[in-house]
């Protein structure tokens, strides 16, 4: 087809292009917009989680610490736990330090197995408390029974003596000599 | 002499007895107070582990090494950190006086627990990376704590009273508060000066 300048044909393919090339841009620019939003989107979730996994592992750390601390009252060695808790805050500053240097990934990672080693601290923590409890009330009982026969051997041996002094030098030590 | 006379003694160290007898069960229900003073040491040694030969003059590129301690005083396990902070002469240093940190950021940073009466004891490495120096001022743009890297544009003019280029590395206390259930500066920081040479 033969195509001639200023006829109404070409009038309409040069609006049918115009158009074409319009809906060309846009679409070049929504694609690159598209890609901005969704890097921007993916950022944004590693910083969150970044956060939360941070977060999450000081939680547990802290709750770990308390229930040391509980033990450490009832009278429970916690050497061990506390020499495990500082592999978990290990792991916790450099999660922290990450953080700061915008490794999300890498804090992530480390803030889990900080977070890992809290809960297993927790648990053992909360069964050396239980166990040093009992322990505690069996120690307990078995000082206050022996405090008890202990005082009663000597109100009783010291009643005998009485008795005995009484009976030997009741009549008083002049006699006696 | 009558026996009789003696009963008042006798009854008292009988009883002076049995209150020996029962002080393992006292003990159990009265909590003597210590009376020792409750605090945190917090402390920085030389590459041998001695209080001499800090790192002083510094150059680029080159390794040094301290050791940051603390001591626990406190009466039970406690929940530490230690904040590693950077410093030109102008910068801001913690206050003492009204137990505030520093406000300049934190670069690396401690987390550790330390028993009653135990000491928590470790190395920190410092490097200086990369360094530009021009006529009455330097700059340290970027220096690495236990190999991890940070770009600080440390900025210090020239001292003409000390002759150098002067900086300071510092080691701020925090303590876990089972009150507030939060760290805060335990108001205790040590420090080391640092001549960057080049």
């Amino acid at each position: 087809m033969l195509i001639r300048v200023g006829s109404p044909e070409s009038g309409e393919l040069r609006r049918a292009l115009s158009i074409l090339r319009l809906s060309f841009v846009l679409m070049l620019f929504l694609v690159m917009a598209s890609q901005f939003f969704v890097s921007a989107t993916i950022a944004e979730v590693g910083e969150d989680e970044g956060a939360s996994g941070l977060i999450d592992a000081e939680e547990k750390v802290l709750s770990a610490y308390l229930a040391v601390l509980e033990a450490e009252k009832t009278g429970a060695n916690v050497s061990v736990l506390l020499v495990r808790l500082n592999e978990a805050g290990e792991f916790l500053a450099r999660a922290h330090v990450e953080y700061r240097l915008g490794d999300f990934e890498e804090a992530s990672h480390l803030a889990d197995s900080s977070r890992n080693i809290g809960i297993e601290v927790l648990n053992a923590a909360i069964d050396l408390k239980d166990s040093a409890s009992s322990e505690g009330i069996q120690h307990m009982l078995f000082m206050m029974i022996a405090s008890v026969v202990g005082m009663a051997s000597i109100a009783l041996g010291s009643l005998w003596v009485w008795y005995f002094l009484k009976k030997r030098y009741g009549c008083g030590f002049s006699k006696a000599n | 002499m009558n026996v009789e006379v003696y009963r008042g003694w006798f009854i008292a160290g009988s009883l002076t007895l049995m209150l020996v007898a029962a002080t393992p069960a006292l003990t159990l229900f009265i909590n003597m107070p210590s009376g020792s003073e409750r605090f945190s040491e917090l402390w920085l040694l030389g590459p041998d582990k001695k209080a001499e030969d800090y790192p002083f003059n510094v150059r680029a590129n080159e390794t040094y090494r301290v050791y940051v301690g603390v001591g626990n005083h406190l009466g039970y396990s406690a929940y530490y950190r230690v904040y590693v902070k950077f410093r030109n002469q102008t910068q801001p240093l913690p206050v003492a006086s009204n137990a505030t940190p520093s406000t300049l950021p934190e670069l690396y940073e401690f987390d550790f627990f330390v028993m009653d009466s135990a000491v928590w004891e470790t190395l920190l490495k410092f490097k200086i990376l990369d360094v530009q120096r021009s006529n009455g001022f330097m700059i340290l743009k970027s220096l690495s704590i236990n190999e991890v890297t940070y770009l600080i544009d440390g900025f210090s003019a020239w001292d003409s009273v000390r002759n150098g280029f002067y900086y300071q590395l510092f080691f701020e206390l925090s303590l876990y508060n089972m009150t507030s259930r939060r760290f805060g500066f335990h108001n205790r920081f040590v420090s080391i000066w640092l001549n960057a040479t080049g």
